[in-house]
């Protein structure tokens, strides 16, 4: 199986670029969205094979290292492309519309260039105790992660789509966009799982560091990944019980994924925490 | 681009909306019967091998291949004279225009790619051009070479409608905002629309809605008998305008449509019902001049509010997107038209016979070199005596078969054309053959 990866490292990041041309051929070619989607099937053919393909690098690594792949900040990449990538097929068969994938699927390849160019070299960590619960905390945060990115990405498009709906403005974009309000509710439904899936990452992170030892409360991206947290929660709620639609629902939770992704970056500039891959 | 097609002898001598005021156009429109005597006429007295009529309330089109008749455009003009009994004699006479191969071809390709419409790309064209083969068929008009044309018509029409963005896009005011409700809303479905007015534009877009899945109707007006003609067609609703307030928040798309000089639906109105709506999006269509709704309606989150200006813009943007697609039609057209000649003109009896017999004797010959080494080398002349022979006594007959088949008559056009299909030889075989390198 060793001499197996090497090949596999290399094929991933090929496959999901050449299906991210596909796609982008799909948003040129696309006969338009109230026509169907006929033709033009390279790009969504080539993306489930990228997929079948990661599920057997995933596979043979965790087959090979006897633990979940994800012990690098590389391999968190690869594993948030991976699910981005599933996510992704997932709503693509659920509202039969590829010309999103143009938005998804490129940023899939960028996470697999880099998961690819460097996480062959970075040394797997190996877990201080009970494997299981950080294993399960990391995967969660990997998924939930992927929502976010996912909720993001519809929101945006969600974004431009009402501008030019409202500037009565019949661009190649408009004619490619799924109706706004499916845009809203795959806002919405995503960042909705994200949350759960960040709930489940943040509860199964404290017991393990409760297991292990760690003084996980004083961790500054704990509490900021808590504050992020709660801004997406208001966010879902706000949408479902409190009526909010539109743009300020959309707003509300791209507010929160940025305090997410911030979070990251600010941990890491500003502060010291053990709650970092190394 | 075009190649030679002389045997192809086919006009086209009609006219459509470019050429003809409507009046012309609406007493020429023939029914099946008219048509199926025109194709009788074509063959009888003119002597044509095949034909066909395309008539809509557009054109009248005639096409006629192997006729004997010198000018095409007197002949259609006493048809149509005889038909129809619209004498296009006098200076009438410049409404029809004709047109021989391949100029005739090229025509009926742009026609059935919506390029000669008067709405540029409409659809409707492609199934009245399969409704006139049929109709040629039934008439004994069609044969192999309408039917060949037709095929090469109808494909040229769906590479346009999938490979380019000619039929992309609402060209009229009631199918925009239809399309926009689509593209806001998604599926209409479940949607509710609000009339307010029962007038001509109202039951316009209403009729579009229904056709676009809408079962839901309300209609508001200020004559009551006139709301309730238009519930009875609509399965309709009706309401009062005083109601308005309290019926708008249920309501999913608005279509207005008064005489009224004021606004009908003021911001105050609107703001309330979003609030009732908990904020679910609202499409306001303000057909009226002067406008129905108030224009500050717009800047309301998840209010979208398009008056006749706004679903002109839309149309205007949609037919100026369409008419940058009009070269990409023009290549497709002329695509389709070289491959068409191209299999026209290998349809000459000479290079199909000689395709046919090297294809057979090349792969005798391969055959035998395959396996020669399975013999002694002394056996080898008798080898290839023994197979020549076999190929020229299988070759024979259909050689002398094929050699006299009349090109020009349908059954020896079928002949030649099932010997090429049954062999796989393409037209650049026989092409090739003729034009040895």
């Amino acid at each position: 199986m060793q001499p197996l990866l090497p090949l596999l490292t290399t094929l991933l990041p090929v496959l999901y670029g050449l299906s991210a041309a596909g796609y982008a051929r799909v948003y040129i070619a696309e006969p338009g969205v109230f026509e169907g989607t006929r033709g033009q099937s390279g790009g969504p053919l080539l993306l489930r094979a990228a997929v079948f393909v990661h599920i057997l690098y995933l596979a043979a690594r965790g087959l090979m290292e006897g633990h979940l792949p994800l012990a690098s900040v590389y391999d968190f990449l690869s594993a948030t492309g991976f699910s981005l990538a599933v996510v992704y097929l997932y709503v693509e068969m659920r509202v039969r519309i590829r010309t999103t994938g143009i938005f998804v699927v490129p940023l899939v390849f960028m996470l697999q260039i880099l998961a690819s160019a460097y996480g062959v070299a970075s040394p797997a960590i190996k877990p201080p105790i009970k494997p299981i619960w950080f294993e399960l905390h990391t995967l969660a945060a990997v998924l939930g992660y992927s929502a976010f990115v996912v909720s993001a990405i519809y929101g945006i498009l969600f974004l431009i789509l009402y501008r030019d709906i409202k500037a009565n403005r019949v661009s190649l974009f408009y004619s490619r966009m799924p109706p706004l309000e499916t845009l809203g509710r795959m806002n919405a439904s995503a960042a909705g799982a994200g949350l759960v899936l960040l709930a489940m990452a943040i509860g199964m992170g404290m017991g393990w560091a409760r297991l292990a030892g760690v003084a996980f409360l004083s961790d500054p991206k704990t509490w900021l990944t808590i504050v992020a947290w709660v801004i997406l929660a208001f966010a879902v709620l706000a949408y479902h019980r409190l009526g909010w639609r539109g743009p300020r629902a959309v707003y509300a939770s791209l507010a929160g994924f940025t305090t997410l992704v911030l979070s990251r970056f600010a941990v890491d500039l500003f502060f010291h925490s053990f709650h970092t891959f190394r | 681009m075009a190649a030679n097609s002389r045997t192809l002898d086919l006009f086209c001598v009609g006219l459509n909306h470019e050429t003809s005021p409507l009046e012309v156009r609406d007493a020429l429109v023939m029914n099946d019967e008219e048509v199926e005597r025109a194709i009788q006429a074509l063959r009888e007295r003119g002597g044509a091998s095949e034909a066909l009529v395309l008539s809509t309330c557009n054109r009248t089109e005639v096409y006629a291949r192997g006729a004997t008749i010198e000018d095409p455009s007197a002949f259609v003009t006493a048809l149509l004279h005889e038909i129809k009994g619209m004498d296009l004699s006098g200076k009438e006479g410049r409404f029809l225009y004709t047109y021989r191969e391949p100029e005739s071809v090229r025509h009926l390709f742009r026609v059935a790619c919506g390029l000669d419409s008067q709405i540029l790309g409409e659809p409707q064209i492609t199934g009245q051009v399969k409704d006139a083969l049929s109709l040629a068929a039934r008439s004994g008009g069609s044969g192999p070479v309408i039917d060949r044309l037709l095929d090469a018509a109808l494909r040229a029409a769906k590479r346009a409608r999938t490979e380019t963005g000619i039929g992309r896009g609402p060209v009229s005011s009631a199918y925009a905002a239809v399309s926009l409700a689509t593209k806001v809303l998604g599926g209409l479905g479940d949607k509710r629309v609000l009339l307010i007015g029962a007038g001509e534009m109202a039951a316009l877009a209403a009729a579009h809605f229904r056709d676009a899945g809408v079962a839901q109707f309300m209609v508001a007006n200020r004559s009551r008998e006139r709301a309730d003609a238009f519930a009875v067609a609509y399965c309709a609703r009706v309401v009062s305008l005083e109601a308005l307030p309290v019926v708008l928040p249920g309501a999913d798309i608005v279509v207005s449509a008064t005489s009224a000089p004021d606004a009908v639906v003021r911001e105050d109105m609107v703001r309330n019902a979003m609030k009732i709506r908990k904020n679910r999006s609202i499409l306001f269509f303000d057909l009226a001049v002067p406008r129905d709704v108030e224009a500050s309606v717009a800047r309301l989150p998840n209010v979208f509010l398009n008056d006749l200006d706004a679903l002109g813009g839309i149309v205007a943007q949609s037919l100026a997107h369409r008419r940058g697609e009009i070269p990409k039609v023009e290549a497709i057209v002329e695509e389709e038209l070289s491959r068409f000649l191209r299999w026209h003109r290998s349809l000459a009896v000479v290079p199909t016979v000689t395709a046919f017999r090297n294809q057979v004797e090349t792969i005798a010959r391969q055959e035998l070199e395959r396996h020669k080494g399975k013999f002694r080398a002394e056996d080898h002349a008798a080898l290839d005596a023994l197979v020549h022979g076999i190929v020229q006594k299988m070759l024979h007959r259909p050689t002398t078969k094929l050699t006299r088949a009349d090109e020009k008559a349908p059954e020896g056009i079928a002949r030649i054309d099932a010997i090429r299909d049954l062999f796989g030889i393409e037209e650049e075989d026989s092409d090739a053959d003729r034009n040895p390198r």
